[in-house]
């Protein structure tokens, strides 16, 4: 407690009042002593308590001034003043109706206002999510005979690759959505894809236990990557080095030397199936989620894990990583979370997806996507955690309603067009509602103040 | 609680020692305490004793050894760094696997240390309730930096990967490498010279030897000697702190929807057998539903139908009406040709007639004209006209002769006349129905298909492949006696003709007394059809009973020959009947 200084009596009141007001609100206290009424405990009552049923409400002031017009007929009968409250009014109901809080204030104001005297650390506060614009569909490829289960975009963000149930990988011009090129060599799913920056190659792995590396001066596949023992579900090239990662069913993340096709490591650990896999420059190189419900961070380096991260519930089956921020993301079914990156420190959950999410994509305007197994969507912010929109993708039609479900998905270079590889057979293409303004679009956020659990 | 050991170390000074940087002596045997002669009384007896010493003469005494807890735990009041049960000391292999209580810079017990036991000291291990909130809500948390590592950093880490992968790439890819096939390659050979010692006092001058020594040749495809063992996997390292709440549990609702009902299959009962087909039927409900066919459809068919014959009714009407009225058309036509032939008629004849114009109109034409033409002529005419219907009265009359005829004919005949009748010379032969074309329904199978199964014993034979003549129908044809079908009465100029053919032809003169008949011919009565044998079981040539000898005498001399000769014998018998037939036949 610090001492005030002895000043006048007028000031050292002014000065309490303040600080009650900054500690308890402007309304604390703060009652106009009637005095016509007694004493000022009454009236602070008046105010404080009665405040709600001071003025009946609407319907029942109605009949009652209709009773009172009635009445006023009677000679015998003279109105009581009016001045004594509505409450004990013989004519009316006698039960006190509250009124409704002022509109707008929520219920922030009036009494109820935390009793607590200590306040929430400032850190708790939450921070308003940014406005981003509402995606909506632009473009159905329907080209595959197969559930499309991977997505890959050309570093020149001229074409995409996509790899599908029907052992084909296709590939598309991604500005007219024309099939350009279908290369057949799986003879199972194609459940990873991805393109080298740095070599005219494209990498692909398949349930077939296959990695092929293609060719795409000729189109033909010139290495083969021989080790897994089941089926090849997801693959990453790492950006600097010549090294492809791969994991699968198998439960290992395998990494090979490009030229050399020798399998520099395997990254065992996991006693699950290897869902999803993310390579980065920096430690940790290798990101793995599996679906014995467990992250894992890798020391490329050393071929060990660095860390493990179990704080999912069931398998996590995608991965995403921030294009600028050193933080990534991985969901499971039902939950999302953030994370930082050389620690694998837990930033913050993404909630409100509750489905089996099948794939992640963020990109450089903070906006993650995630894709459900039934079809549902979801658009977040990045930042905040914050979901903008969600609605459930259509199936093309002819198919079976069980077949809308997203499989696969993508950014493509500029972050502009979102690509989903999808269970009915179709590509689709989404962009921005370009219309849309934070007028006609408002962010819908409201904090929440109840205690969160994680 | 740990705000409570904070507050109590800050009220505390400094500890002396840390136990850190404290160089323990290094005694030789611990444990037994050596007591001085001060301590004990008068005796020069040294004693050992064990534990801690008693309250009170402690000053000095550090425990150091495990024997000095005594089973029990540090000494507070001691002001050492103490190893019970050698816990947390450094440098020692401890046999136990419990760890000490470590403590961080603040005095919070470090309980991550269980999960960290193992691994390195840069392992990441989230374990305390801490790691469990967002990063922006932690309490102490400063500023949050999520930039990605600078251009520097990563390089050096690139450097470092890259190294350590590019060994690793190298080792593999030389183990590859041809050269590196063990035994390619020979060490070259050396050269040791050996001068023998002296041995048992042989002084004696020894030649010194060169000796060359080579590395044995290896095989460099013998597969390698040692069998590759699999070794159990070590202990694993401690899993991670779970950092999620447990599964909720399955509540009833869950459990009611993961309860899958069994498959009810309409094929197979519980037990696996097949259902019967009406049974499936029954229960599939098929027939429960009544198959309601909405009424509209019979109006409409009854409607359909009216319509229909009220059309056809309309139709037939109308063609009648037409019929009628073309009728009374023809007919006014008719009445009206009439008159005008009458008139023409009458004109010419000039009324000598008017009689028998007067006949009614309603005669048919062809009478009335043929009447009119049978009036005009002449009785020349007249007789040429009866002669004229005798003769198509007899032609009549010979054809329905011939067609009786032919009706009581026998088919041969039949056929032979049909046959003159349209020119066509049908042999005798077809005729009977005899003349067999080469491909009938019986030579079409090839017998020999039919009974494989038993072999070759039944018909098939290598060295004759048919298993008929192939112009035995002929011969028999040209054998058999066929009796006519019941003589021909009826056409008695042809009957007698053969009789006379027969008779003039002198067929049986070969035989010398054809024709006053064989002897016996003339008791035997006349005969009505076909030649009847009786069965000879008489025995003239004594055959049976020469194979019953044969066979009832057992293995005698002439045993193989008496077999033989059976066989031929059979085909005699048989001869002998056909030829006996044939006799007959010809009779």
């Amino acid at each position: 407690m610090d001492v005030i200084p002895s000043t006048t009596p007028d000031e050292a009141v002014r000065r309490s009042a303040k600080r009650t007001a900054e500690l308890f609100g402007a309304e604390y206290l703060m009652v106009t002593p009637s005095v016509a009424n007694g004493s000022i405990g009454v009236s602070y009552r008046r105010k404080a308590e009665y405040e709600d049923v001071k003025t009946l409400p609407p319907v029942l002031a109605e009949k009652q001034a209709q009773a009172a017009a009635a009445r006023s007929k009677r000679p015998k009968i003279n109105p009581q003043p009016q001045g004594e409250g509505s409450g004990d009014r013989s004519g009316a109901s006698t039960a006190l109706v509250r009124r409704g809080g002022p509109p707008g204030a929520g219920g922030v104001a009036g009494e109820d206002k935390p009793k607590s005297l200590i306040q929430r650390p400032s850190a708790t506060r939450q921070q308003p999510p940014d406005w981003h614009a509402p995606w909506k569909l632009m473009r159905v490829i329907s080209g595959h005979l197969g559930w499309v289960r991977s997505l890959a975009v050309e570093p020149n963000n001229e074409w995409f690759a996509s790899g599908a149930g029907d052992r084909t990988i296709k590939i598309w011009n991604l500005a007219t959505g024309a099939l350009r090129l279908t290369l057949t060599g799986h003879i199972s799913t194609v459940r990873g894809l991805a393109v080298s920056p740095r070599h005219p190659y494209l990498f692909s792995c398949g349930e077939d236990k296959m990695v092929k590396c293609w060719d795409l001066e000729t189109n033909k596949v010139i290495r083969h990557y021989h080790g897994h023992l089941s089926g090849v579900y997801t693959l990453a090239l790492h950006p600097r080095l010549d090294l492809l990662v791969t994991g699968g069913r198998d439960g290992v993340a395998r990494v090979w030397d490009m030229r050399t096709r020798s399998n520099v490591h395997v990254l065992s650990g996991h006693s699950g199936t290897v869902a999803d896999l993310k390579c980065q420059e920096a430690d940790p190189q290798v990101i793995t989620g599996s679906l014995d419900s467990t992250v894992r961070l890798w020391d490329l380096a050393a071929g060990k894990s660095m860390g493990v991260l179990t704080h999912h519930k069931k398998g996590v089956r995608a991965l995403a990583t921030h294009p600028r921020e050193f933080t990534f993301a991985s969901a499971s079914t039902g939950s999302i979370k953030q994370w930082k990156c050389p620690g694998g420190e837990f930033m913050q959950n993404f909630e409100g997806h509750n489905a089996v999410i099948n794939t992640l994509s963020v990109n450089e305007d903070n906006v993650l996507f995630s894709g459900g197994d039934n079809g549902s969507m979801s658009f977040w912010d990045w930042k905040t955690g914050h979901r903008f929109q969600s609605f459930d993708t259509m199936a093309q039609p002819g198919s079976l309603e069980a077949e809308a479900g997203i499989m696969a998905s993508t950014f493509d270079r500029t972050g502009l067009r979102l690509i989903t590889g999808e269970a009915d057979k179709t590509i689709k293409v989404w962009k921005q509602d370009d219309e849309a303004t934070p007028e006609t679009h408002p962010v819908t956020w409201a904090p929440t103040l109840g205690r969160q659990r994680y | 609680m740990t705000s409570i050991a904070e507050g109590l170390f800050k009220s505390l000074p400094k500890p002396k020692y840390t136990g850190e940087e404290e160089e323990l002596p290094q005694h030789g045997p611990r444990g037994p305490r050596i007591v001085g002669p001060g301590q004990l009384d008068d005796t020069q007896i040294v004693l050992r004793r064990t534990g801690p010493p008693p309250y009170g003469n402690r000053a000095g005494w550090r425990p150091r050894a495990p024997e000095d807890f005594g089973d029990g735990g540090a000494f507070p009041e001691i002001l050492v760094a103490q190893y019970p049960l050698d816990m947390g000391r450094k440098g020692t292999q401890s046999k136990s696997n419990a760890l000490a209580v470590q403590v961080d810079a603040e005095g919070k017990v470090k309980f991550d240390a269980i999960a960290r036991r193992g691994h390195s000291d840069d392992r990441i291990v989230h374990a305390s309730f801490k790691d469990l909130i967002p990063l922006r809500q932690r309490v102490d948390m400063g500023e949050i930096s999520l930039d990605r590592p600078s251009e520097e950093e990563v390089e050096t880490q690139m450097e470092k990967t890259k190294n350590a992968l590019a060994s690793l790439v190298s080792g593999a890819a030389a183990a590859q490498k041809p050269k590196n096939v063990k035994g390619a390659s020979r060490a070259d050979p050396t050269f040791v010279r050996y001068t023998p010692a002296n041995q048992m006092g042989d002084t004696s001058r020894k030649n010194d030897r060169i000796m060359k020594i080579v590395e044995r040749q290896q095989d460099p495809m013998e597969p390698p000697k040692f069998k590759h063992k699999k070794i159990p996997r070590g202990p694993p390292s401690p899993p991670p702190p779970i950092m999620h709440s447990p599964p909720r549990k399955l509540t009833a609702e869950d459990q009611e929807a993961w309860k899958i009902p069994p498959p009810v299959s309409n094929w197979k009962n519980p037990k696996g057998y097949t259902v019967p087909l009406d049974k499936r039927l029954a229960a599939d409900g098929r027939g429960l539903q009544d198959v309601s066919i909405n009424d509209k459809f019979a109006q409409f068919a009854e409607a359909l139908f009216t319509a229909d014959r009220h059309a056809r009714e309309e139709v037939r009407l109308r063609a009648q009406m037409q019929q009628r009225l073309a009728e009374k058309e023809k007919a006014q036509k008719e009445d009206n040709l009439r008159a005008l032939a009458q008139k023409a008629r009458e004109e010419r004849t000039g009324g000598r007639r008017d009689s028998r114009a007067s006949r009614s109109p309603s005669r048919s034409r062809s009478r009335s004209s043929s009447a009119a033409s049978a009036r005009s002529r002449t009785p020349d005419d007249e007789e040429e006209g009866a002669r004229e219907r005798d003769r198509i009265r007899r032609e009549r009359r010979q054809d329905a002769e011939r067609q009786l005829r032919q009706s009581r004919m026998g088919t041969e005949r039949r056929i032979q006349t049909m046959a003159r009748e349209q020119n066509r010379d049908i042999s005798e032969k077809v005729a009977l129905g005899l003349a067999k074309p080469t491909q009938s329904s019986e030579t079409m199978w090839d017998s020999r298909l039919f009974n494989q199964s038993s072999g070759m014993s039944t018909g098939f034979n290598e060295d004759n492949p048919y298993d008929k003549p192939l112009f035995a129908a002929q011969d028999a044809i040209n054998s058999i006696y066929r009796p006519r079908a019941q003589a021909d009465f009826d056409d008695e100029a042809d009957a007698e003709g053969e009789m006379s053919k027969l008779e003039k032809s002198s067929r049986f003169e070969v035989l010398g007394k054809a024709k006053e008949g064989f002897r016996g011919a003339a008791d035997a009565e006349e005969r009505s059809g076909p030649v009847q044998f009786e069965k000879d079981t008489a025995d003239p040539f004594g055959i049976d009973s020469m194979i019953a000898d044969v066979t009832g005498s057992g293995d005698g001399g002439g045993g193989g020959a008496g077999q033989k000769r059976y066989g031929i014998q059979e085909a005699d018998t048989e001869n002998r009947g056909s030829k006996r037939a044939r006799v007959a036949e010809d009779d």
